[in-house]
Formats: C-alpha cells, sequence, structure tokens
C-alpha cells in the first residue's frame, strides 16, 4: 500500500525533479523492499511449513527447492481442491470420544483428512503425486519426528475434527457459543470443524500456525463457552510457577496461570488423559501440576500426603465428568467437590457454598441431586449420604446412622446445625460467635488440621479428616487438646465447671474429668435421624456409644425430663444407672 | 545517471534472455507426427498465410478444440474467491492440443492424422476435467486480491519479470486474465524448466502471485 502510495506521488513530480529524485527514489525503494520483507517475516517460507531444502525448520529436504510441492500441484491434483498433490491416508482412525461430548464423531475429512496426509506419519512426506520418485529429506525421515507433528492414527487424545458443529449443538451442548456468531478467523468448513477451523498452514504469526493467540485461551474461547469461567480463579489468577520442581507451562510461552486458562489442564494434541483432552491421563495430577505449591498458593498435595484424606490417589479413571450427583461407585477426585472452571477465591456464610466450590453438582437435604449446588454440604451428600458404598462410622451406636443427610434432617430430634439452625436454644457453651441460631459448615470440624492449612478436608494427621484432634477412647484423660475439635465452639471452662448447678457438676465434670470418659461415648456428633430416635431419647445428640455403655436389665437410654434435667438406664464402667436421674 | 542507466540496462537484458523454443518440450522438429517438409518448427502453431484466427495468439494455425465450453472447471465454495468460467482466450490455443481432443498434426498444412497428444505425452494431456488443475479464464485484479487476502494485488506488485503481474503475467485487452501463459511460455525461457515463464525454485513462480 505504502509503496502504490509513493509510486503515485512520482508521478505528480515534475521532469526536473524527476531527475533529481531518480537516485533517491531507487535506493529508497530497495531499501523499503528489504524493510517490507522483514514485515513479512511470517510468510510461509520462513515457517516450519516450508519443507523445501530452503526452510528453516528441522523437517526439510534434501535437494527439493519447491516450497508448494509438499501440498499443492498446478495439474492432476487429488482431491482438486485445494490442488493436492499427495495420497489420501485411509480411514482407520481411532476417534475421540467421551462421555461428555455431544457431537458425533465421524472419520476425518474435509481439508483434514489433507493435512494427515502428513501429520498422521503413514504416507511419506517426501512422496506427491507430481513426482515419480519420493522427495528425500535430511536424516532420511518419512514422518516428523515428534509427537506434537506426528498424529498417528490414533486421534483419541486430539481435539474432535470433521463434525457438523451447528446450532443445535450448541444447544444440546450448553457449554459452546452458537456458531452462527462465530467471529472471524475462527471459521467452519461446509459446517464443520476441521483442522483448518484453529490453523492456518500458510500462517505461522501466532505460532503452531494458530489463526489466532492463545493468550487467556482466546482461540478456545472463539468457540467454547464454559460456564462459570469468566468469574474462575484459573481465568484471572496472576500466579506464576516458583521455578521449583516441574514447569507445568513447559510447552507455553506464558508465564501466568491466567494467559495459559484452558491449557493448564488441557491439551488440544497428544493429551494424556484422551478425554476431555487432560494433560494427564492421572486425573489429580492436572491439579497437582499448579497445586502443589509451587504455583497456587496452597499446597493441597501435602495435605493429600497426610494419613487420613480424601485419597485422590487411590481412584484411576473411576471419576467421570458426566456421573450423577449420587455417587455410587466409590472414589474421590478432586473434580468430585471442585469445578475447575466455576473455583475461584470467594468467601460465604454457612452454609452457602463458597467459591472453591461453585458451580458443582450434589444432593439436597431432600434428597434430590441439585447442579450447581447452593450450600456446602450438599456436596458431601453426594457420597456420605444415600450412596449405596458410603464409608461407615467406627464407633458402634445404639441407634445406627451413616447417612450423613439423615444425622442431620433439621427435623430431628438433636443434630449439629448443619443444614439449619439447631433446636436447642439453651447452649451455655457456646463461644462467640456462635450462637444456639448458628450454622455451621461440615467443613468447620472436618478439614486440614495444621493452622496456615488451607480449608477443605483434604487431608489431616486426625482420623475423620478432622481439623483438630478428637478423642473417643475410654479413659481418655481430659485436656485443651484430647477434646481440642470440641473446645473451637463450646467453651472448656463452661463445659467442665462444676458450676452453676447440680447437674452440669454431676454431668459433664463427672463423667469427662473425674471418669475419663470421652465426648463421644454418650453424643453423637452429627445428628440422630428422626426416622430412628425422639425427642424424648435422643435430645441433646445423645446416642451411646455402644462398646462402652451398655443395657442394665436390658434397657439402654436416656429421657429428657426438662431443662438440664434427665435420666439414664444404663451401665457403664461397671456403675450401674438403673435409673439415674439428673436434676 | 550514467552509471546508474547502464547498470539498469544490464539488468533488463539479463532478465530478458529468451530462449530458444529447440531446447523446448514444443521443439516439434523431430516429432513423427510432424510430417510437414518445412516450417515444421513454428507451423503446428502458427502459419504466416491463411491463418485460421489471430484473436489471442498471432497467425494461429492449429484447429480448435473440440470441447470449448465444455469443460470441467476448478470449484471451490469453500476458499475461492475468483469466479472461474469456461477456458477462454489464448487457453482455449493450448487446449487445441491439450484436452487431447484434437490431433496434433490438425493444422494449416498438416495430415490430421492420429496424434493425439496424450500418445506422445500422457501428462501433458489435461483431458476435458480441468478441475483437478490450476483454475484459468477468471478475473485476477485488485479486487479479486482484497477478497481473497492470499493473493497480491497485481496491478502493484512486481512479478521479478520486469513490472507488475499484471503486465507481466496477466492476458486479456485489460491485463487482468488468468490464462495458461500466466504460468507457461510456449515458446520457453533459457534455464527455465516445463516451460514455465519464470523459474519456479522456492516456489517462487506460485509465491508470485500468491501471498502465503
Amino acid at each position: 500500500m505504502l509503496q502504490t502510495a509513493i509510486i503515485q506521488e512520482y508521478r505528480y513530480l515534475n521532469l526536473v525533479n524527476k531527475k533529481i529524485m531518480n537516485i533517491k527514489f531507487v535506493v529508497f525503494l530497495f531499501i523499503f523492499t528489504v524493510f517490507q520483507s522483514s514485515l513479512f517475516s511470517q510468510s510461509i517460507i520462513n515457517s516450519p511449513h516450508n519443507l523445501s531444502v530452503s526452510g528453516e525448520g528441522q523437517t526439510k529436504a534434501l535437494g527439493e527447492s519447491g516450497i508448494c510441492i509438499f501440498c499443492h500441484t498446478t495439474h492432476n491434483s487429488n482431491p482438486e481442491h485445494p490442488m493436492w498433490n499427495k495420497k489420501t491416508p485411509g480411514l482407520n482412525y481411532i476417534l475421540y470420544n467421551s462421555s461428555t461430548i455431544q457431537a458425533i464423531p465421524g472419520q476425518p475429512d474435509g481439508s483434514s483428512i489433507l493435512c494427515l496426509s502428513c501429520h498422521d506419519g503413514t504416507i511419506a512426506l517426501g512422496s506427491v503425486l507430481s513426482k515419480k520418485n519420493e522427495i528425500d529429506f535430511s536424516e532420511g525421515i518419512k514422518s516428523f519426528k515428534h509427537s506434537k507433528n506426528n498424529l498417528t492414527t490414533d486421534l483419541s487424545d486430539d481435539h474432535i475434527i470433521s463434525f457438523f458443529y451447528n446450532s443445535t449443538l450448541a444447544y444440546t451442548d450448553g457449554e459452546l457459543k452458537d456458531p452462527l456468531n462465530l467471529t472471524h478467523p475462527v471459521s467452519l468448513e461446509n459446517g464443520k470443524v476441521q483442522c483448518t477451523t484453529c490453523h492456518n498452514p500458510h500462517n505461522n504469526t501466532f505460532g503452531n500456525f494458530l489463526v489466532t493467540s492463545t493468550e487467556y485461551s482466546e482461540l478456545c474461547l472463539s468457540c467454547h463457552d464454559k460456564k462459570y469461567w469468566g468469574e474462575s480463579a484459573h481465568r484471572n489468577s496472576l500466579a506464576q510457577w516458583n521455578g521449583s520442581g516441574q514447569n507445568p507451562w513447559v510447552n507455553s510461552k506464558y508465564t501466568s496461570v491466567a494467559e495459559n486458562a484452558c491449557e493448564n489442564c488441557h491439551k488440544p494434541h497428544s493429551a494424556g488423559g484422551h478425554k476431555r483432552l487432560m494433560k494427564y491421563n492421572t486425573e489429580e495430577n492436572n491439579c497437582l501440576d499448579c497445586h502443589n505449591g509451587n504455583v497456587a498458593s496452597q499446597n493441597i498435595q501435602i495435605q493429600l500426603n497426610k494419613p487420613y484424606s480424601h485419597n485422590v490417589y487411590k481412584y484411576y479413571k473411576s471419576h467421570d465428568a458426566n456421573e450423577n450427583a449420587l455417587v455410587t461407585k466409590m472414589h474421590v477426585e478432586c473434580e468430585d467437590c471442585h469445578n475447575p472452571h466455576a473455583t475461584r477465591k470467594f468467601d460465604a456464610d454457612a452454609p452457602f457454598v463458597k467459591g472453591f466450590n461453585e458451580g458443582t453438582k450434589g444432593i439436597n437435604q431432600n434428597g434430590n441431586q441439585v447442579n450447581p449446588v447452593q450450600y456446602e454440604y450438599e456436596i458431601c451428600y453426594r457420597c456420605h449420604a444415600d450412596s449405596p458404598n458410603k464409608p461407615i462410622g467406627t464407633i458402634s451406636r445404639q441407634i445406627e446412622q451413616n447417612n450423613v443427610r439423615l444425622e442431620f434432617a433439621p427435623t430431628n430430634p438433636s443434630f449439629h446445625p448443619v443444614a439449619g439452625p439447631g433446636n436447642n436454644p439453651n447452649v451455655p457453651s457456646l463461644i462467640l460467635p456462635y450462637s444456639v441460631s448458628s450454622i455451621i459448615y461440615c467443613t468447620d470440624c472436618h478439614s486440614s488440621n495444621g493452622k496456615n492449612s488451607p480449608s477443605g478436608p483434604h487431608g489431616s494427621i486426625y482420623p475423620h479428616i478432622l481439623k483438630y484432634n478428637y478423642s473417643t477412647a475410654d479413659n481418655t484423660r481430659e485436656s485443651y487438646q484430647a477434646y481440642e475439635l470440641c473446645y473451637q465452639c463450646h467453651n472448656r471452662n463452661s463445659v467442665i465447671s462444676k458450676q452453676p448447678n447440680e447437674f452440669q457438676s454431676e454431668i459433664h465434670n463427672k463423667h469427662i474429668v473425674e471418669e475419663n470418659t470421652a465426648c463421644s461415648v454418650c453424643h453423637d456428633s452429627h445428628g440422630i435421624s428422626g426416622l430412628q430416635g425422639n425427642s424424648v431419647n435422643n435430645s441433646n445428640l445423645i446416642n451411646f456409644d455402644t462398646n462402652i455403655v451398655s443395657p442394665v436389665n436390658g434397657i439402654l437410654k436416656f429421657e429428657d425430663t426438662g431443662l438440664f434435667r434427665g435420666t439414664c438406664y444404663l451401665s457403664c464402667h461397671g456403675v450401674i444407672h438403673n435409673p439415674k436421674s439428673y436434676n | 545517471m550514467k552509471k546508474l542507466s547502464l547498470m539498469i540496462l544490464f539488468v533488463a537484458v539479463t532478465a530478458m534472455s529468451f530462449g530458444q523454443i529447440s531446447a523446448t518440450l514444443h521443439n516439434f522438429v523431430g516429432d513423427s507426427w510432424n510430417t510437414m517438409s518445412s516450417n515444421k518448427s513454428c507451423g503446428p502453431c502458427h502459419t504466416p498465410h491463411n491463418a485460421l484466427v489471430s484473436t489471442d495468439a498471432p497467425l494461429w494455425s492449429h484447429a480448435a478444440t473440440a470441447n470449448a465450453g465444455s469443460f470441467a472447471v476448478y470449484t471451490n465454495t469453500g476458499t475461492l474467491n475468483a469466479i472461474v468460467g469456461q477456458p477462454s482466450g489464448v487457453s482455449l490455443k493450448c487446449l487445441g492440443c491439450h484436452d487431447g481432443s484434437v490431433n496434433l498434426n490438425a493444422h494449416v498444412g498438416g495430415a490430421n492424422t492420429a496424434s493425439l497428444i496424450g500418445s506422445v505425452n500422457a501428462a501433458a494431456d489435461l483431458g476435458t476435467d480441468l478441475s483437478n488443475d490450476h483454475p484459468i479464464s477468471f478475473t485476477y485484479d485488485a479486487a479479486l486480491a482484497t477478497a481473497d487476502g492470499g493473493l497480491f494485488d497485481p496491478t502493484t506488485t512486481v512479478s521479478g519479470l520486469g513490472g507488475n503481474i499484471n503486465v507481466d503475467l496477466l492476458a486479456g485487452v485489460g491485463n487482468d486474465q488468468m490464462e495458461c501463459s500466466s504460468c507457461h511460455d510456449p515458446h520457453g525461457v533459457t534455464g527455465v524448466s516445463d516451460l514455465l515463464r519464470k523459474d519456479n525454485t522456492n516456489s517462487e513462480l506460485c509465491l508470485t502471485c500468491h501471498n502465503k
């Protein structure tokens, strides 16, 4: 354009000036042309697709100087468009598939099959229709050496191609943009996504012959419209790798979580996980690549290595992104509790779900599936409520119940206030800001131990992934440490004091301090289901540990006889209450 | 100025070093089908007298293709911006031999005996299906270059043969038609193979027009 303007200008000069200008003009035009050629340094000539002897890439011909010839011929091409100069590969590709895919995968066609005439490694790079003899390549190679370029005929680890991408697909999928709104430079070929949707084989401006930049996953997001993504930490975090261990972005030119975006976890080609194009085959490695203390501020890997954990290492390929909210096959992976497209730092008050767990599915208090969850406990209910293979408790109880949804029901005779405020208006031991109308999270008790540990039940040195020690053994000598978990909310002095009444002295001080009886011997911390217990025998979380407390004359029960009053029928430590009343 | 003029003259002379047709694939002198007693070299295409037609090519002597108007042309609804018509202009002259429909010696003073091009050189017989050949007979102008995005503007881009693409390579009265003659010089250029108009080392001929 500039050259044209200069030439136009030149034409208007008068003859005398022209003579003077001549030399200057010729010199200028020469310099400008050289400069312009450097501007066009992203021509195919300087790209790895120049396979000729003049190519700058690693893969190049020994003697052939033609650049276009490796793909195109002017006569007798096949197929005609785009004047193709290579044989067509066979159609025995292993296709991408997953449980969440809505598109219908088909064997590669259109321009994709043309790309594969070099990039699947089955046809020699130098084998072209217009030459009888194969063009020789340096080092005698027949196909691309690196897996990055040689996709092989197994395309199950590559982004799906050759499928119709229409409005119906976008609607069915729910997380794809309507292709009618696709914006340049991403384009479809006869309505289908092909290699050329993302790649322009003639233009390497953005690297990997991509049609646009991958910074902030601009290219991916041309089509993909992931729910919650805009607010997600994985979209917005400026965290960088601290240089320790393995660089999570070894093949990327970007250095922050936000810039790498989708490619923090996904790879469009040769993805280790195949399904959903996860970088790694082992699910948790996709997360721990960054959540190991080297990128993310919290080291989750350390927590998961503790003796009591949600042991994601134990399960492999058990989790499925398309599984029901109700988990039927026991497993745990990071994605069971976290939605990596949604997760973010956003605090909330119990019972509302915090940002870390936003956008996940769960089971609500009525036992129905919800997506997304509104309350944090709904995530826990996926496995710890109605799941047929749920974990079971370790303390034998008078009333057995391992379904925590039933244990926490706000209609129960007594329960810890997880799914709603408690029903006991008199809890004098509560430490501010807790009150009888408070609601708490499961994760207030079940969480990684340690002062600065990340929130959530990743791993703990204490059983049941408890945040603090909670001794349940008989003959436990009372101390702050022994019941540190309970004493977070319930004031120790208030609990073990002999004041202000005989009830307090006879009940808590007598049993916990003098008789070394653990809290859990009488109290069932989650709650007693209204389907099994009642408000007379099971108020105040009373549900005896039957390994320690036994019936007397066939009777084992507590009777609530009013405020700070009750009667017990039981035998414990050889002492018989038949009955024993506390007033 | 004198030195500069001399230099330009030298460059121009070097660039204009056309070859001899006798050194090309179009040297028909020794071919068995060529039974003329004289003018064996030029006769198959040109005649000094009684020319059949002189539009598009001077003093044309060879019989016209039998397939005018019924060629299958290159199409591509996806990425082709050019409007490709039936072969016309000088391309039709080439196809008089290269579509294999008319004998090579069907020309003024020729014997018109069985001598279809396929029997002499199979690769040179394009047939009537031109859909697998580079498109020809379409308008290649600044507007096409803009619409395509991958072509140089022929009116402002140098061809490497002395002038701009349109003047040096394009045919028709408006110098805007892409034809066989855009790539091929039927008389040949010294040192350039396949009767190409310009050496295609490093795909330079292709990249004269294609901005890839």
